[in-house]
């Protein structure tokens, strides 16, 4: 318990470190915005359009991950359950032939969440069941789910005509972006999970220590199940949301983003071994991954050295997040 | 179920013991038998198996081998690879076909593990892709063995594409290439002759730094945002290659901008063509994936009947619109998925 207490005490700090990291950074664009340019870099609605949507992507890969990194674990394989969700909602909608309704755009979004939910028990079973350690075995689940994405898209990249989905991916409520609301809700969902649920408690503490958690009489085998679901289900959200903004599904739709939303766990103040991290930060560890791509073309800094920057943040933010660690010395 | 077939044919050759050995070497043939070669077999390898473009060159591949009464097999790996693609080499060189097609994935690994196939004594010809200089049989460099290449001139697509977002920008104000990453080569091509074309013949057209998306259509969306953000006045973009310019179409549709920026892409795989329908991607330049196909098996035929083939072969290209992409005259430009 005493554990508990003391990453209750150091999780707003954290949060905090994030927050602050993002504030600079909008400033920094701000002020280069206003002196070099002589325009506003922040406050345009479509500049923060772009940059929520191009953070609901990143962050849809991210959020299930979050809980499977708290748990102690990794999941690769959302790059790919993302990838596949994408194609399988492509191919159900093209089944309802071109300019099909709103009934077969559902069946395309059932058709891709079911898709994922597949990956991730194949997971689940291998990690919980077979104790394949998760970096291997979501290694192979990532090649598994790559290949049956291509398999099931011939190939190529799935094009639909459904203006359901188009609005899916690209229609806005007040203003803000469909993909930012729907990261947004199941980011309220994850957050409600691990910081209000006893699951949540569990998670932290198997991240811990799993055989505390297993003399609690906790099914840790079930508890994995559920959290590579998991995962693997906000992933291929992020598949069905890439579907409907470009009309079309691909199975590599997360390969590229699979490394920012692994930056944006850790940023957000997730650790390797387990035990930390936040939905809120890694809500703000997308924020900034996409802050940081969206303000750099702004700047128009020659594009060999986005990604140098793009790197060293990363870095940066969790060095200086590691020597807050040991400052507050509240870890072992 | 078509490849099975093949597959069954490649056995029953082998089975005959390989009838078709050596023909190529022989170039002391007299013209009274002119010499037609009988069951040929040809092994086509992509860069990778997946692509629309190879899929669309193995069916030019397939309509030439159909015409010549012989077998060409489409065998390669599923990704754009020199360390995935070599093995596939060396099985196929180890079943020995009478000759190799190939889209070399890398200009240098795969010098070494073609000359193993050209030692063998199998004609090697490259389509899309080169080793070396590109520049065969000159006496020059190490990759100078293979009898033929046969592709479209990437740079001159890259002219293509700027003369067509010359036209429909009024040849004045700012543009930039969206691009995959730095050194993919034929996209380097591209973006080189999309520049060159419009600093030689279209001054008033400024182009702003290239963008690279790493292949994610959601970055090259951003990219879009973000350059827009910087130049208002932006007039147009040039996707280099699939998702460059599905993502910066995209881009362009969320800042409500479809109607001032021009969007034009590469290649014309079946999603490309319905952006282009629904309004979303003005035009695209077209390669010709299948003529590079079916001029590579002519090309490796006539090398196994004797005869002396051309050292390099262009292939065109076409400007797919709005205008013109309902057409029946374009329709075969169009990839096969």
């Amino acid at each position: 318990m005493a554990n508990t207490n003391g990453a209750s005490v150091l999780k707003p700090l954290l949060n905090a470190w994030s927050w602050l990291f993002l504030a600079i950074i909008l400033i920094f664009f701000e002020i280069y915005a206003q002196t070099e340019v002589g325009a506003t870099f922040l406050f345009r609605v479509y500049s923060i359009q772009a940059i929520l949507t191009a953070a609901s992507q990143i962050l849809l890969l991210a959020l299930g991950l979050t809980l499977v990194v708290v748990a102690g674990h990794i999941d690769l394989s959302i790059a790919f359950s993302s990838g596949f969700a994408a194609v399988v909602m492509a191919l159900v909608i093209r089944l309802g032939g071109m300019d099909s309704g709103f009934l077969i755009f559902l069946a395309g979004l059932a058709a891709g969440i079911g898709a994922g939910a597949i990956v991730g028990l194949v997971n689940g079973w291998l990690i919980a069941h077979i104790n394949v350690p998760s970096f291997i075995g979501t290694l192979g689940t990532y090649g598994i789910a790559r290949g049956a994405a291509l398999i099931v898209a011939g190939g190529a990249v799935v094009s639909i005509q459904n203006d359901s989905a188009r609005v899916f991916g690209n229609g806005t409520v007040a203003g803000v972006p469909l993909p930012a609301i729907i990261a947004g809700v199941l980011a309220l969902f994850c957050h409600y999970v691990l910081t209000h649920t006893k699951f949540g408690v569990h998670t932290y503490a198997l991240g811990a220590s799993r055989a505390s958690v297993e003399r609690a009489g906790v099914d840790v085998k079930r508890h994995l199940m559920i959290l590579f679901v998991l995962s693997a289900v906000t992933a291929a959200a992020g598949g069905l949301v890439y579907t409907g903004r470009f009309s079309a599904g691909a199975a590599n739709a997360g390969e590229p983003i699979l490394l920012y939303a692994v930056a944006a766990v850790f940023i957000g103040g997730a650790s390797l071994t387990g035990g930390q991290g936040t939905i809120i930060g890694t809500v703000i560890g997308s924020l900034i991954i996409a802050v940081i791509q969206f303000g750099l073309v702004f700047s128009g800094l020659p594009p060999y050295w986005q990604f140098i920057a793009v790197g060293l943040v990363i870095i940066v933010a969790v060095v200086v997040d590691q020597s807050r660690d040991r400052f507050s010395g509240s870890q072992t | 179920m078509r490849y099975n077939l093949q597959r069954a044919a490649v056995a029953a050759v082998l089975a005959l013991g390989m009838c078709a050995p050596a023909m190529a070497q022989d170039k002391s043939s007299d013209a009274q038998s002119a010499k037609v070669p009988k069951n040929v077999q040809i092994t086509l390898i992509p860069g990778l198996t997946t692509d629309p473009f190879y899929i669309t060159m193995n069916r030019g591949a397939q309509l030439a081998a159909k015409a010549l009464g012989i077998t060409v097999n489409f065998q390669g790996a599923e990704e754009f690879d020199p360390v995935l693609q070599t093995p596939v080499l060396d099985a196929v060189i180890a079943r020995h076909p009478d000759a190799i097609l190939i889209a070399p994935t890398d200009t240098t690994q795969l010098v070494d593990p073609l000359k193993r196939a050209s030692d063998a004594g199998i004609p090697v010809v490259t389509l899309d892709t080169y080793i070396g200089d590109g520049k065969y049989q000159d006496g020059s460099g190490d990759g100078d063995f293979p009898l033929s290449y046969i592709a479209s001139d990437n740079e001159l697509g890259g002219r293509v594409a700027a003369r067509a977002m010359a036209k429909r920008i009024g040849d004045k104000g700012k543009v930039y290439v969206a691009h995959l990453r730095p050194g993919v080569s034929t996209m380097d091509q591209r973006e080189k002759g999309f520049k060159e074309e419009l600093k030689q013949n279209h001054p008033n057209i400024e182009v702003l730094p290239t963008q690279y998306n790493d292949n994610d259509a959601s970055r090259a969306a951003s990219q879009f945002q973000a350059v827009l953000a910087r130049n208002p006045d932006i007039k147009g973009v040039f996707g280099a290659n699939l998702f460059s310019a599905i993502g910066a179409a995209n881009g362009v549709a969320a800042a409500n901008k479809s109607d001032d920026v021009t969007v034009i892409g590469f290649d014309a795989p079946p999603s490309i063509v319905n952006d282009i329908k629904s309004g979303k991607i003005d035009a695209t330049i077209a390669q010709h994936p299948a003529e590079i196909g079916y001029y590579g098996v002519m090309t490796a035929y006539a090398i196994l009947a004797g005869q002396s083939v051309p050292t390099k072969i262009g292939t065109g290209f076409t400007v797919l619109d709005s205008d013109n992409v309902t057409d029946d005259a374009v329709q075969k430009f169009i990839y096969s998925e």
